[in-house]
């Protein structure tokens, strides 16, 4: 019966994607990959397809379809509806790139440490008190529910130990005096040359004109300490591992 | 009745009388100030209007009249045209439609079909119609001249230009010259070898066309080394002037190919990157100057000349006064193309001066790397394809600029038919360090700047100038704004909700003086509210 059910799914998949398989993936594929890669999917994709203004590349998993066939595909026609163009070059070359991508996450670095100890840090360290996971916790960190996915364990490393080494526009902090001298701070939401949208440290949103506002200032500087000295080495894997395990529990997008 | 019959006769036989566009009508498209009949709104391409009824002391009155939204989810890039109460909108990717410009009903489109697969490197847009006679002429991203009626949108005829599979296309708006429409075409970043294009209105025929590459044994082939030529861009994608006087079309090319690597082309690559004079019966050059020789930044000349006679050191000249993307400031001699002058108007790193002859004396280090070189000004430039303008009363000149840069980076890349042709890719915009943007009044003789009016973001958005000393801009931020012409000071602005990256004009509805402009999908007009 399992037999069958796996042979009706197997038939109601259209035959030769089913069979699909990268015929390009000597080591000089990949680095012809890299190359073409590097001239035509950088600019969105980032040089080591770590995203950028398009996703993450190096993940393994893939919003429009993870197998070899889907990346074949997605690459030659592009995706419609989003602002993934197609490359029109032969299948071998496109089946480079395809060997590339799938090499930036061949072998993720398993983080060492133990999950569970890691979560109980995340705890006792007051990370809720900023940093969401599943629903709970603060808003005035980045919600860390899937970070596992989108961040490698070197990056959550080095965001722990050094947190002002990559700070996104959302987490940065303006800083002024309105035309009355009170002293406002906050992260920055948006602003244009009249107006500027900010989340203050109380959770509140502000939208203010800026004309009149003095010692305005943008710093991308993170709040969070850094971890640094603070925790064990052994500590810090735990905590790593524990953030490399916060995935989402479906499939691919 | 029988009086009321004569009276619609009447109306009727002036209205399509009126809506002949002769030649002669185009020759003072700059005077006629109650329609905007070419792109830049005359032949000088100063994109100024003598309309005076919106004014510094008024224009905080300026209210919206009404709206007009496509169904598209491309960049709108379109400068309407105004021809006798009927407004011409190119929508992207390649349509048209044809709108009451008093109430933005629709009289028709025309939709283009459009194979699968488009080669345009940067969104498929389109920048504007030409009229001429009772025709509406559209380029299109399949690189086909279309000619429509312009009473029906009927197609009348339908050429194909060059072959949109090889990276061709066509974003630029065509610009209607004597029996002829002049026409550029797109493809710099997929290695096509570029041209500018002259068609009868009548019938679609070819009349002329100017390789903007030269092919081995013309002049200027020793400028080019191997193949290169073959693949060495210099597209027209941007509408240039002409000069009616002299009988010279003059245009702006695009960068060479590949862009960001040019060790397959050795040499100053003409004509890419300069100002080319053609004569308007046959395309044979005239005149050139390059103002970037072997380009490895894609500053491309896609900046529309502004044709200005005026005395220059103390005798009467004819003049081309152009601020280029590489944010330098150039006055030509328009009569032969000689260099007069070049001053930045932004923040630039590459280059220490400009030679007696124009040349640029370049910096060291400027060249893209494998690992990135930081250079001001950004891969945009300081100012790109959106409109300047002259003002004859204020005699300044004004235009958008960038301040902002980028990091130029080298690869390695062979050409392959309808693939990008670019030499690797560059960081065009740093999240950490964005820039800003302004607009700048310069005096045209000297480049000084007279003022500025400064904004967050990096506009897109071209700017016209009026006899009411004003100008008119808009930002990335959707504000479309108008300044006293003579201080920069803002008098008025509106929020419109969308991206601007149009070009304004301004036209008389029923006599009451209008402002278009396109922002984000959608056709806005203005006029001074009660």
């Amino acid at each position: 019966m399992r037999m069958l059910i796996l042979l009706i799914a197997a038939a109601a998949l259209p035959g030769q994607e089913a069979e699909v398989r990268n015929p390009r993936t000597s080591l000089a594929d990949v680095a012809a990959g890299a190359k073409t890669f590097r001239s035509h999917c950088s600019p969105c994709h980032g040089l080591n397809g770590e995203g950028g203004r398009g996703p993450n590349l190096a993940a393994g998993r893939f919003y429009h379809g993870s197998s070899d066939a889907d990346l074949l595909r997605n690459i030659s026609t592009g995706i419609p509806g989003t602002e993934m163009p197609a490359l029109f070059y032969n299948a071998d070359r496109i089946w480079q790139i395809v060997a590339y991508i799938r090499s930036l996450s061949a072998a993720p670095a398993a983080p060492v440490g133990d999950p569970a100890r890691g979560k109980a840090l995340f705890s006792a360290k007051g990370c809720p008190q900023c940093h969401r996971v599943r629903g709970e916790g603060g808003r005035l960190g980045p919600d860390l529910t899937t970070i596992g996915e989108s961040r490698a364990p070197a990056y959550l490393r080095q965001s722990l130990l050094d947190p002002d080494a990559v700070v996104l526009p959302p987490y940065w902090v303006v800083r002024f005096r309105d035309d009355s001298g009170r002293a406002h701070e906050g992260f920055l939401l948006n602003e244009d040359t009249y107006t500027v949208q900010f989340l203050d440290f109380q959770s509140r949103l502000h939208s203010m004109e800026k004309s009149g506002l003095q010692d305005y200032r943008v710093e991308k500087k993170s709040r969070m300490p850094s971890f640094r000295g603070a925790l064990s080495d052994a500590a810090l894997q735990d905590l790593v591992a524990y953030l490399s395990s916060l995935r989402s529990p479906g499939g691919s997008r | 009745m029988i009086i009321r019959c004569a009276l619609l006769a009447g109306v009727l036989g002036l209205s399509t009388l009126s809506a002949q566009v002769t030649f002669e009508r185009l020759l003072h498209a700059a005077e006629d100030n109650a329609n905007w009949l070419t792109y830049s709104g005359g032949y000088r391409g100063w994109r100024y209007s003598s309309l005076e009824q919106v004014r510094r002391e008024n224009a905080g009155r300026l209210r919206i009249k009404w709206v007009y939204q496509m169904a598209t989810t491309q960049m709108v890039e379109t400068t309407p045209l105004v021809i006798d109460g009927v407004m011409y909108v190119s929508e992207p990717p390649s349509n048209v439609v044809a709108l009451d410009a008093a109430t933005g009903r629709r009289y028709w489109r025309y939709q283009r079909s459009l194979p699968d697969r488009i080669n345009v490197c940067c969104g498929q847009v389109n920048r504007g119609v030409a009229v001429l006679g009772d025709r509406v002429f559209v380029g299109t991203v399949d690189a086909h001249l279309v000619a429509l009626d312009a009473r029906t949108g009927a197609v009348l005829w339908d050429r194909a230009v060059a072959d949109y599979r090889t990276g061709h296309a066509i974003t630029v708006a065509p610009l209607a010259v004597k029996d002829m429409i002049v026409c550029g075409i797109s493809g710099g970043e997929y290695g096509i070898r570029g041209f500018l294009d002259a068609y009868e209105a009548a019938t679609g025929k070819r009349r002329w066309r100017f390789w903007t590459i030269p092919e081995p044994g013309q002049p200027g082939s020793q400028t080019w080394s191997g193949n290169a030529w073959k693949t060495g861009g210099g597209p027209t994608w941007v509408t240039g002037s002409y000069d009616a006087a002299q009988n010279l079309i003059i245009w702006g090319t695009g960068n060479p190919s590949p862009d960001w690597n040019g060790d397959s082309r050795p040499g100053d690559n003409l004509y890419t990157d300069s100002a080319i004079a053609l004569d308007a019966d046959t395309g044979k050059l005239n005149w050139y100057y390059q103002f970037v020789p072997h380009d490895v930044h894609d500053w491309d000349a896609v900046q529309v000349p502004v044709l200005v006679d005026d005395e220059w050191q103390g005798r009467p000249r004819k003049l081309v006064y152009w601020a280029h993307r590489n944010a330098f400031y150039y006055v030509l001699d328009r009569e032969t193309g000689k260099f007069l002058f070049g001053k930045p108007f932004a923040t630039q790193t590459w280059a220490r001066g400009l030679e007696a002859d124009g040349r640029p004396i370049r910096l060291p280090n400027i060249d893209p790397t494998p690992e990135g070189t930081y250079l001001w000004p950004g891969v945009q430039g300081a100012t790109n394809w959106y409109s300047p303008s002259y003002n004859p009363l204020t005699k300044l000149f004004y235009l958008a600029v960038w301040e902002n840069r980028s990091v130029y980076r080298k690869g390695e890349q062979e050409y392959s038919p309808g693939n990008r042709y670019i030499g690797s890719v560059p960081l065009i915009d740093l999240p950490e360090d964005p820039g800003h943007g302004a607009i700048r009044a310069l005096n045209p003789k000297t480049g000084e700047r007279v003022w500025e009016y400064r904004l967050q973001t990096k506009p897109w958005a071209g700017v016209l100038s009026t006899g009411g000393k004003l100008v008119f801009g808009g930002s990335d931020e959707g504000y479309l704004f108008a300044l006293d012409a003579e201080t920069g000071r803002e008098v008025w602005r509106q929020n419109l909700g969308g991206i601007i990256r149009a070009n304004p004009i301004t036209y008389l509805n029923h006599g009451r003086q209008a402002i278009a402009i396109a922002a984000g999908n959608a056709i806005f007009t203005f006029e001074l509210g009660e």
